[in-house]
């Protein structure tokens, strides 16, 4: 929706986006279709276009996607557009009271506004400077995609630590290649952050069923490197050996310049429903960026392809002076095994899951209600149409009746519905 | 010349809804608007998708992947991830059948 622009910059406005992911992009192609005219520079560290990162755990990383397919501006699309892209360059200091960004070789750029959009960088384990590098590996850019692919090619068993999102699809990816997989997830269950409990038994049997050794609640003692591959010490003293090591414990947003500029932050840079900063010319949109969610009534930091891109279309629309605000609910989805798996809002609060269909069987969806019987979100296992027509009734403060939810005699569109306040 | 292909019953849809078909080899997902009917070529111009397992709501069809919108009567791109058109067929009624051409 073109939210109303009340205060269109004018044509010798420079804005600067600093992060050349999924975000940014974004950011610079909404300011150009909304009608920005001034000079627009996008500056990312990483030497590719921007790109989105889905891809990189699934068909890239199998090698059936392309680099075409994910990517989000090229040079055709930049020339055309009028985006100044300065790719690898790091931004290395931003002065905000002259108004100037600093790349790490010593180009400048004052701004009028700006936006950050650095995303986050891979977690990495402390105390492997021993294990040959060429055996850990972490997934976050397209050049790490490649370098495990090459890995995998040539791998008989691939030990993933974490049993999060990127670890169960990658595991799942590398099963497909043909690869052996162990996963070791620390947490008593897989995608415990996130996930009701319903849902990590799930994962965890489509995951055994596929081949996969699962070991959950299992700490890691210390990781040691061999002579073809890496060893890793449990906590309870068993050892498991690998060709390679894939580290998907998560993401440290990459907040080091925005801490530097002393902007507010809080596990990632604090934003406002527009993804403003504690500095109004500034704005920060994705991984990045922690925002008040309506829909979750608290401030979120989500790692999401569809956060990524949402907020920062309303981050461009709102530094041209717009009124709109990100409200979108929380929505995230995962390819494992060709199973499409979607979530909506924040599913792993819930504490009662009511299934419509056999998510477990591999076609359903679990509606999650909290203990006052508020639906707090849904997973959909491929049940897209299920989950789409429950965030229509969401958005409208509205929740289907958990009875009716359950029966799918009655057509997902016609489910009897009833404000989603607490039952008591 | 153009050819007509039959494609459905004029009953076998309700306004905003749609279906998936299978005509001549070529997929198409045929929808009603306010009595009338338009074909667009089955397939999201972002990914691996059926619009025709998509969510049908004011003049555009949510595709069910990553929800970009398509509109329905032309197929343009109406929101972010999709940017490039998904083709759209020509449809007539003739009696109480919907028939589509391929060919333009
Ligand atoms: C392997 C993988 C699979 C995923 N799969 C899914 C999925 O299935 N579904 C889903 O919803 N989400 C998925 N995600 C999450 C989604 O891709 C991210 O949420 C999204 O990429 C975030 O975009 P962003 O632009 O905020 O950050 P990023 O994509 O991290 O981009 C930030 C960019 O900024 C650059 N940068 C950082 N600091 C600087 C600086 N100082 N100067 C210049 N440049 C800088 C970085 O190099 C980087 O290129 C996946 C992520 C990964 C890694
Ligand atoms: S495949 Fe349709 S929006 Fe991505």
């Amino acid at each position: 929706m073109t939210a109303m622009l009340t205060a269109m910059p004018e044509n010798d406005a420079t804005y600067v986006v600093v992060g050349g992911g999924q975000a940014a992009a974004w950011i610079a192609r909404t300011l150009r279709a909304e009608g920005f005219a001034g000079r627009l520079v996008l500056i990312g560290e990483e030497p590719h276009w921007p790109y989105e990162r889905p891809a990189l755990s699934k068909e890239f990383l199998r090698g059936t996607g392309s680099v075409e397919a994910i990517t989000l501006l090229n040079a055709t699309l930049a020339e055309e557009a009028g985006i100044e892209c300065w790719l690898g360059q790091r931004v290395t200091a931003v002065d905000r009271e002259a108004r100037v960004v600093t790349t790490a070789d010593g180009r400048s750029v004052a701004y009028d506004t700006l936006f950050l959009a650095t995303g986050g960088q891979a977690r990495r384990l402390p105390g492997l400077d021993a294990v040959p590098a060429e055996r850990v590996h972490t997934l976050r850019t397209l050049t790490e995609s490649e370098r495990l692919r090459g890995a995998l090619a040539g791998a008989k068993h691939l030990l993933v630590l974490g049993g999060g999102w990127i670890g169960l699809e990658v595991a799942a990816t590398a099963r497909a290649l043909g690869v052996a997989v162990t996963v070791v997830e620390a947490a008593p269950r897989l995608c415990a952050r996130t996930m009701p409990p319903v849902v990590s038994d799930w994962l965890h049997t489509l995951h055994e069923a596929n081949g996969v050794h699962v070991l959950t609640g299992t700490g890691v003692a210390g990781v040691t490197g061999t002579a073809d591959g890496v060893a890793v010490t449990l906590a309870d003293g068993g050892r498991l050996d690998a060709d390679h090591l894939l580290l998907g414990i998560g993401i440290e947003p990459e907040v080091g310049l925005a801490a530097a500029m002393g902007l507010a932050l809080d596990d990632g840079i604090v934003v406002d429903a527009q993804g403003r900063t504690s500095d109004p010319r500034i704005f920060a949109a994705g991984d990045v960026a922690r925002h008040p969610n309506a829909f979750a009534g608290a401030a979120l930091r989500l790692e999401s392809w569809a956060n990524a891109q949402n907020q920062a279309i309303a981050a461009a629309r709102a530094a041209l002076g717009g009124t709109g605000v990100y409200a979108d609910i929380p929505w995230f989805w995962s390819d494992q095994y060709g199973v499409n798996v979607q979530m909506l809002g924040l599913p792993g609060l819930g504490t009662r899951a009511v299934a419509r269909g056999t998510p477990e069987a591999g076609s359903g969806c679990w509606l999650m209600l909290d203990e006052s019987g508020i639906a707090v979100g849904a997973v959909a296992v491929n049940a897209a149409r299920d989950l789409r027509v429950l965030r229509k009734l969401l958005e409208d403060g509205r929740a289907p009746l958990p009875d009716a939810w359950a029966d799918t005699a009655t057509p997902v569109q016609r489910l009897p519905s009833r404000p989603n306040v607490g039952m008591d | 010349m153009t050819e007509w292909h039959d494609a459905a019953a004029t009953d076998a849809l309700s306004d905003d809804e749609v279906m998936g078909l299978s005509i001549a080899g070529v997929p198409v997902a045929l929808f009603r608007q306010e009595g009338a009917f338009f074909a667009l070529h089955d397939l999201c111009s972002h990914g691996a998708a059926r619009l025709s397992d998509g969510f049908v709501e004011n003049g555009c069809v949510e595709c069910p992947l990553h929800q970009g919108l398509v509109d329905i009567r032309s197929g343009a791109p109406c929101s972010a991830p999709i940017t490039e058109p998904v083709r759209s067929y020509p449809v007539r009624v003739v009696g109480d059948r919907v028939e589509i051409a391929l060919n333009r």
